[in-house]
């Protein structure tokens, strides 16, 4: 079952300003998926239509198989949402305000409060869980709003920057729990970041928006493959076999590019025969950093180009 | 009406209860108007005779002496069923003022609507406890203040006089209908108002300003109302809680998701 489908979607907002067009995706259960792009591109916007927050002006998005337009209770029910405009409660400590969300969400007050204690727990606010709100850090703001997304145990997560604010380890320890979240309990997380050092290592699938279009989206293998940049061995050795099409870095730093890995043991058993010796090799394939700037640069090459 | 419901509702009034700002301005008035007024009233013979000699010309002008009974007596009788209603209604409308608008401005300005309106409550239900927090606030305050008052006013009764005036039925239709409707109404305008509001200051001024002149309005008509009929009173309730559930259908239909956001 897909958890989430955007058919064609639209936003133009009263003022004018088209933030979503024409956008169409789907995600399968339990993917997660990284939702990038620059400042302005439509996350946030996209987001919000998912939740019924915001109505299209065009297409229809489902979640579970229920429109967000028409039946936002029932998706807020099984998603948790974390985006930075959603806050806690100030005058209530963090395990008053988990409660509290906890039976809106239509848990018990002891099921809430047990529920509570353990993603305190598992937050590392488990000091904290007394405290009012108002003297905590944004990084512990940011934690117990993840908390409080999970409180109901969701089916999907939709994670708005979830990380914005977090020092690196909190940053990592968050990411690490995303994963952990999707590959033990199946949920699916729909997250927008622009940590792509982390998206790459926590994603099964990627879209890229920029001004409210989707510009790419697949895995990071459909990139590269699309990309044709192929595979960078960097090779350190005491020279090179005529013949092998090399840069040369240093004198015995060689870089080869191919288009499979599968090439890799045939270039090196090349480099053997010719009676080099071989001191280090590594391979590289583009990051996705690499190819969201490749794509981002594109997008806005051809907007360039219809403009004149 | 569901336990999630009763748990934003019960969220509400805690806000209201756990700031002391807020309980502050929620008790001055009822003190004022429960415990300063009746006292002044009551006291003004000896105090200010000749203000007592107006008040005198009231009591004779109205049937309210009953036979044998001290002129003293008719004047705290006088005040008591006549005089002290006006005034009292204030208390419901500040009340409910100062609650919605911390409960619906409060919650916007500190960016916790959002993450109320990503529960599974739809926004009507959302909108419903608020409004029950408010009206339920000030209900609650307007029966403590109802009794302080009587405590206070009975007990300076018995001093002077040694005896008590009982307070007649109309207390009842104010506090059971009356002062319900006020609170609806106050609650609807508030929360019109705090719709364009930046801040919950801006709100309750907003509110103030708004709901003072009908208050001075209302107060001299009100009185008269009270000396007609009993009947006429419960008219007036009816017809403004009509108009108060009005109000509130139509912030209703105002409250959505992508207005508020
Ligand atoms: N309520 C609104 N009214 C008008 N325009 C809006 C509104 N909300 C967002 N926009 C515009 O829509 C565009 C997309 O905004 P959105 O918040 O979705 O971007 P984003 O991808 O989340 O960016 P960021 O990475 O900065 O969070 C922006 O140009 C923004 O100015
Ligand atoms: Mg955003």
């Amino acid at each position: 079952m897909e958890a989430i489908i955007l058919d064609h979607v639209g936003k133009t907002f009263s003022c004018g300003k088209r933030a979503v067009d024409s956008v169409s995706l789907s995600l399968e259960e339990g993917e997660v998926f990284g939702f990038l792009g620059p400042n302005g591109a439509g996350k946030t916007t996209t987001v919000k239509l998912l939740n019924g927050m915001l109505m299209p002006t065009e297409g229809t998005c489902k979640v579970f198989d229920m429109d967000p337009a028409e039946e936002p209770e029932k998706v807020h029910a099984c998603s948790g949402v974390v985006t930075e405009h959603a806050q806690m409660y100030d005058t209530m400590t963090g395990l008053q305000n988990l409660v509290f969300y906890g039976t809106v969400f239509g848990l018990n007050a002891a099921e809430s409060e047990k529920r509570g204690r353990q993603l305190l727990k598992q937050m590392e606010l488990e000091e904290a869980a007394d405290r009012k709100l108002s003297t905590y850090s944004t990084g512990m703001r940011q934690r117990l709003s993840l908390a409080r997304a999970l409180v109901h145990e969701p089916r999907i997560l939709f994670l708005d920057e979830p990380t914005s604010g977090l020092d690196p380890e909190s940053a990592r320890n968050v990411h690490v729990m995303i994963r952990r979240l999707a590959e033990e309990k199946g949920i699916t997380v729909f997250l927008c970041t622009h940590q792509l050092r982390y998206a790459q290592e926590i994603c099964t699938r990627y879209g890229l928006m920029d001004q409210g279009r989707l510009l790419a989206e697949g895995t990071l293998e459909d990139f590269r493959k699309k990309q044709g940049s192929g595979i960078t061995v960097e090779i350190e050795a005491d020279g090179m076999p005529e013949g092998l099409a090399c840069r040369r870095i240093t004198p015995v730093r060689f870089e080869v590019r191919v288009r499979t890995r599968e090439e890799i043991p045939e270039i090196v058993q090349r480099i053997l025969t010719a009676g080099k010796r071989i001191y280090h090799i590594s391979s590289c394939q583009p990051s996705l950093e690499d190819i969201y700037f490749a794509l981002t640069k594109n997008g806005k090459e051809n907007r360039e180009e219809k403009e004149l | 009406m569901n336990t999630q419901m009763l748990a934003v509702i019960k969220k509400d009034l805690r806000g209201i209860t756990s700031n002391r700002r807020m309980v502050i301005t929620l008790l001055i008035v009822p003190l004022v108007m429960t415990v300063f007024l009746p006292t002044v009233f009551v006291f003004i013979p000896y105090l200010a005779p000749e203000q007592g000699e107006d008040f005198r010309g009231m009591v004779e002008m109205l049937p309210l002496a009953e036979t044998g009974e001290g002129m003293h007596k008719s004047m705290i009788r006088l005040i008591l069923n006549y005089i002290l209603p006006v005034f009292f209604l204030i208390i419901p409308i500040m009340s409910s003022c100062v609650m919605s608008a911390s409960s619906f401005v409060g919650e916007k300005e500190k960016r916790t609507l959002e993450t109320l309106l990503y529960s599974p409550l739809s926004v009507k239900q959302i909108f419903t406890a608020k409004v029950m927090a408010s009206l339920l606030l000030s209900m609650s305050v307007s029966l403590l203040s109802f009794l302080a008052m009587l405590v206070v006013l009975e007990t300076e009764t018995w001093l002077i006089t040694g005896s008590i005036v009982m307070p007649d039925g109309k207390w009842l239709i104010i506090m059971l209908l009356v002062a319900p409707a006020v609170s609806l109404t106050a609650i609807t305008l508030t929360v019109r108002v705090s719709a364009r509001a930046k801040s919950v200051e801006d709100a309750q001024q907003g509110a103030a300003f708004l709901l003072m002149p009908v208050v001075l309005l209302l107060a001299g008509q009100f009185m008269g109302i009270l000396l007609v009929s009993a009947w006429l009173l419960i008219l007036v309730g009816i017809l403004c809680a009509l108009c108060g559930i009005w109000l509130l259908k139509k912030s209703m239909y105002g409250f959505q998701y992508e207005a508020l956001l």
